[in-house]
């Protein structure tokens, strides 16, 4: 009996093998007519909200250069994988976009650890990758290479621009307060870090560090409130965002000691909150549909709104750039080649809704502008919005090529 | 008072009790857990969803409302009521069929059906964040233990837990529906034998274990921001408060939610950098004095 | 062992050894991580289906084997055959431990207390920057030369994979293995007639573990990465679902269930990010429908047809 089960059991492996394997292998479309890409990221829990808006800005920008006739008479299309936010699927649908569908170009994603691996193989597959929201500085520096682009801020940028901004505060004693996973410590060290250089007098009152995806922020409060610091630094993300606000307003926080945030001006924070978030909370973003006030921003903000029928964010502009580097480097290269389009995307400038935009050739990090401001309720809008905004230039808090270049291994 | 400040400080207070407003969530979300779980033996993972579906129906209220904070009170009624229909149609259409099956293949279901649920959230609401507006006149805060704020809706919060705590006891303990699920729990062929309509009891038991997932939702959500994916953390917190206190046993949630949220809180003070361990180690230290849990269970 | 079933077998294996020559190297990888998730699968039923013991957080021996592995890929100077013995050693050890910790309790409280300890573990992984490389995990793990391309890497997994499956499925048969069936299905008898039931099910823990801990090793050669989140509760659940779905009675539903939600996850994923959505309609229609699993319920159809003429054999 046992023996007809193995058989049984063996025939039943090999006919799902055979199920699996003869299955044919998607839209494959005849070779070379188009440019492909292919989109890694998290379409499933609560970073959903930023990456739907890289994918978006993404699609626009891609349908506005088909609409023109494509580059190099061919048709940019794309694919989208969602990875859940584990590494080790997003990873193998990576894989999948290269070895199946035969990607030119990967993008994505917002999970550094999946960035990272998925940038690892793309090194060895020599096919170029778009980071377009995760915010790891390892991505383009300490594990770096020629064929991995950073389409926007990292942790190094971050810290920097706002320690630039915070030094001329007033503020000397400081609280850290974060996210217990890279993302927050490596923004709260690089802010902490620059700030102490500007301003040496700043001391550090105390840290307090919690599990990411905490919901209750209440207990730390007390916590940071019992030891009366000037100012907190609070190095969130994600949802984390919003909680903490609502943390802050509840306990009045908001009114007793300032804080800073990164995005705690931007209007996915915001605008859920509508007019109920605290006023007064500094912070840094890359993008705002209504900041700077030009033509091109207010075009790029209508062709957003009228496909999709809400404001761009900072994920939009971010998917939006991408697109628009993948064509004119490949116009400028005049070939589909990859190690081509690597080269003329180095030193590229263009121009983006919100100004020119370079991708600088030393370690291919895009080069965007960083606005420091604080939340302040405008009439304009039914929720709070940045006021008070200073630009900070990209060659001020970028970290110099010298920099990045000596952590790469 | 000053001179139990000096002695304890403030802080502490202020935490104990933000620590137990937190607990009020984790009570009525395990307590719903404990209850299927006792009477049923349903480990519903599941729940986790309906806390979600809870939290985002609120915001859908209180939007359709005028976005108002009051809108949150008429939420409070109706967006438990709403989780209590997709449960009663999902125990009548599902589980009723399935008692008798091993307990890892309910496990398992639920787990399905918690990623149904997952991405009909999604296709539903969508991907932004949503949140709820606390209601107005729980906005703003009392200074409370030496002037540190204490936030007027955690007041609330906590006066809500005991007030759960205590109807539950009374329809466990005092109806004969509650005695009638209280029997089946420990023996449901008797229960049959003697005429009883045991499967109506179940959906009854089943809808109110749904009905308290989705009151959690709606309470937690002026607190936080209503996203995708809120579901992963409780679900996991519920269950190792329902296996501390002793499967089925409702008291057995409540102490097990205070353990677990008094741990976390304190935890902090203790040692901030790894403070969310702690109420792991409780779990741990619990189970391995008690193999069964705090209080008798059911099972 | 019959004729048959041997030359069965090695059809089988002769098919599979062939598919790097014959497939493009997209299927060769999604072979090996079928084969490696099949492994995993197979040692959690180990305990599961053999033992009744309810190992809810299974993936911590995956996690850790697969860091044990890369640590001393990367942080030692010995020969790489020594990472890939340390690895499932490590994933022993923990198995050990954790089993002597939580094998006093019964089914459920097991799988609770055992998702603590996981989770404790979990967070140490996740949290030590310096030496795990913290949430972000280790990329680019150098490989030696034999096994650095996906061919070598799929014959490699292969050959362990079947090496790890035939160690287990001896030992399932051995007197041991029985013994373990036994306490499955009534522990209590078991304990009567003098068998010392948690020294058994500690050293099924303890297999089991190791057998994780290889699947986790084979991982770092598939993929040159690992993860914290390869420790984390959700991964456990999914090799659960892999057991139940293909059968937890059957020796290779696991192999079968692994096929199943990978060969899912990649191919309805091309189609719709609902895929969450498409697999948990399928798990509830395998639940109604095949109680026993895929495996399970073909065996009970065959077993059945066979056995009515012969008139009940068994």
């Amino acid at each position: 009996m046992m023996k007809k089960r193995v058989l049984l059991s063996l025939s039943m492996v090999c006919i799902a093998g055979l199920f699996f394997f003869g299955l044919p292998t998607g839209c494959s479309p005849a070779a070379q007519n188009t440019i492909k890409v292919g989109i890694v990221d998290t379409y499933t829990g609560p970073a959903t909200t930023f990456t739907m808006d890289v994918q978006d800005g993404f699609k626009l920008a891609v349908n506005e250069i088909n609409a023109k006739g494509g580059v190099l008479g061919k048709k940019i299309e794309f694919a989208t994988r969602d990875e859940k936010f584990k590494p080790d699927i997003g990873l193998a649908m990576a894989k999948e976009l290269v070895l199946n569908e035969k990607v030119d170009i990967l993008m994505g994603t917002i999970n550094s650890a999946t960035a990272l691996a998925v940038s690892d193989f793309a090194k060895k597959e020599k096919i170029p990758f778009f980071v377009t929201f995760s915010k790891s500085e390892k991505i383009i520096g300490e594990k770096g290479h020629q064929y991995v682009f950073n389409m926007n801020e990292n942790t190094a940028m971050i810290g920097k621009a706002a320690a630039i901004s915070l030094a001329k505060k007033p503020y000397v004693k400081y609280w850290i307060a974060g996210d217990d996973y890279e993302y927050g410590h490596a923004i709260a060290e690089t802010l902490w870090n620059n700030l102490k250089k500007i301003k040496p007098q700043v001391q550090k009152a105390g840290e307090s560090w919690w599990k990411v995806g905490e919901s209750d922020f209440t207990p730390y409060i007390t916590q940071i409130l019992a030891a009366k610091p000037d100012f907190i630094i609070v190095a969130t993300g994600g949802s984390g965002m919003v909680n903490f606000q609502k943390a802050a307003k509840a306990t009045g926080l908001s009114q007793k000691i300032p804080f800073y945030q990164h995005t705690a001006i931007e209007l996915s924070v915001l605008k859920p909150q509508e007019m109920n978030a605290p006023e007064g909370v500094f912070g840094t973003a890359n993008y705002f549909f209504y900041y700077p006030d030009t033509p091109s921003n207010k075009a790029f903000v209508n062709e957003f709104k009228t496909a999709y029928n809400r404001e761009p964010r900072i994920g939009a502009l971010s998917g939006y750039m991408t697109a628009k580097f993948i064509a004119e480097g490949y116009k400028k290269a005049g070939k589909l080649d990859k190690e081509a389009l690597i080269k003329a995307l180095e030193n590229m400038s263009l121009e983006s809704p919100v100004g020119p935009m370079a991708i600088r050739g030393c370690d291919h990090q895009l080069e965007l502008p960083m606005y420091f401001g604080v939340t302040a309720k405008n009439p304009k809008y039914g929720y709070l919005v940045a006021g008070d905004i200073q630009v900070i230039q990209a060659k001020d808090y970028m970290p110099t090529c010298e920099e990045v270049l000596k952590v790469r291994k | 008072m000053d001179a139990v400040y000096s002695i304890i400080p403030a802080g502490v207070f202020s935490q104990v009790f933000v620590g137990l407003s937190r607990t009020t969530i984790l009570f009525i979300v395990a307590s719903g857990l404990t209850l299927i779980l006792g009477v049923l033996r349903i480990p519903n993972v599941a729940h986790g969803s309906l806390y979600m579906i809870g939290a985002f129906t609120a915001f859908s209220v209180t939007k359709l409302t005028g976005g108002g904070s009051e809108g949150f009170w008429l939420a409070l009624v109706i967006a438990p009521l709403a989780v209590a229909c997709i449960s009663l149609i999902a125990e009548r259409g599902m589980f009723q069929f399935l008692y008798e099956r091993e307990h890892l293949m309910l496990l398992l279901l639920t787990f399905a059906i918690s990623l149904i649920f997952g991405d009909l959230v999604k296709l539903v609401w969508g991907s932004e964040y949503k949140s709820v507006p606390v209601p107005h006149m729980f906005q703003g805060f009392v200074p409370l233990f030496g002037g540190l704020p204490f936030p007027l809706y955690n007041l609330f919060l906590l006066a809500a837990g005991p007030v759960v705590a205590i109807l539950l006891w009374l329809l466990t303990n005092k109806t004969k529906m509650g005695k009638i699920a209280r029997a089946a729990a420990v023996d449901r062929e008797m229960v049959g034998a003697v005429g009883i309509n045991v499967s109506r009891v179940f959906a009854i038991v089943f809808v109110i274990g749904c009905y308290l997932a989705g009151l959690g939702g709606v309470l937690v959500a002026p607190t936080v921001s209503v996203t995708l994916g809120m579901d992963h953390n409780l679900i996991m917190e519920a269950f190792l408060i329902v296996i501390m206190g002793g499967l089925g046993n409702i008291w057995g949630a409540l102490l097990g939610a205070l353990i677990f949220g008094l741990t976390q809180s304190l935890g902090i003070l203790i040692w901030p950098k790894f403070g969310i361990i702690f109420p792991y180690l409780a779990v741990v230290a619990v189970l391995l004095f008690r193999p069964t849990g705090l209080l008798k269970s059911t099972w | 062992m019959s004729r048959k079933t041997i030359s069965g077998m090695g059809a089988g294996i002769i098919i599979l050894l062939l598919f790097p020559v014959f497939l493009p190297r997209f299927y060769v990888y999604l072979a090996s991580v079928i084969l490696l998730y099949g492994l995993l699968a197979t040692s959690l039923n180990l305990v599961l289906g053999y033992g009744g013991i309810f190992q809810f957080h299974h993936a911590v021996f995956y996690g850790v084997g697969a860091y044990g592995t890369t640590l001393m890929l990367t942080k030692s100077g010995l020969p790489a055959i020594f990472a890939f013995i340390t690895g499932p050693l490590v994933s022993a050890a923990f198995g050990l431990v954790l089993g002597i910790i939580c094998i006093r309790l019964s089914r459920l409280y097991f799988g609770m207390l055992q998702i603590s300890l996981g989770s404790l573990v979990w967070a140490i992984v996740y949290r030590w920057y310096a030496f795990t490389g913290g949430d972000d995990g280790i990329h680019g793990i150098p490989m030696p030369e034999m096994i650095s391309s996906p061919k070598s890497a799929f014959y490699f997994t292969f050959i362990i994979t079947i090496i790890s499956l035939y160690i287990m499925w001896k030992i399932i048969r051995s007197p041991f293995g029985s013994v373990l069936q036994g306490i499955r299905d009534n522990p209590v008898r078991s304990g009567m007639i003098g068998i010392n039931v948690r020294r058994h099910q500690l050293l099924a823990l303890v297999l089991a573990g190791f057998f994780a801990g290889v699947a986790g090793s084979l991982f770092v050669v598939v993929d040159n990465s690992v993860f914290p989140d390869m420790l984390f509760w959700t991964l456990s659940m999914e090799i659960v679902i892999m057991c139940l779905l293909g059968g937890w009675f059957t020796f290779l539903g696991p192999m079968l269930g692994a096929a199943v939600i990978v060969g899912l996850r990649t191919f309805v994923s091309m189609y719709t990010v609902y895929w969450a959505l498409v697999l948990g309609i399928i798990m509830v229609l395998v639940i109604f429908f095949l109680p026993s699993g895929i495996l399970g319920y073909a065996v009970e159809k065959f077993e059945r047809g066979f056995r009515k003429p012969e008139g009940g054999e068994q």
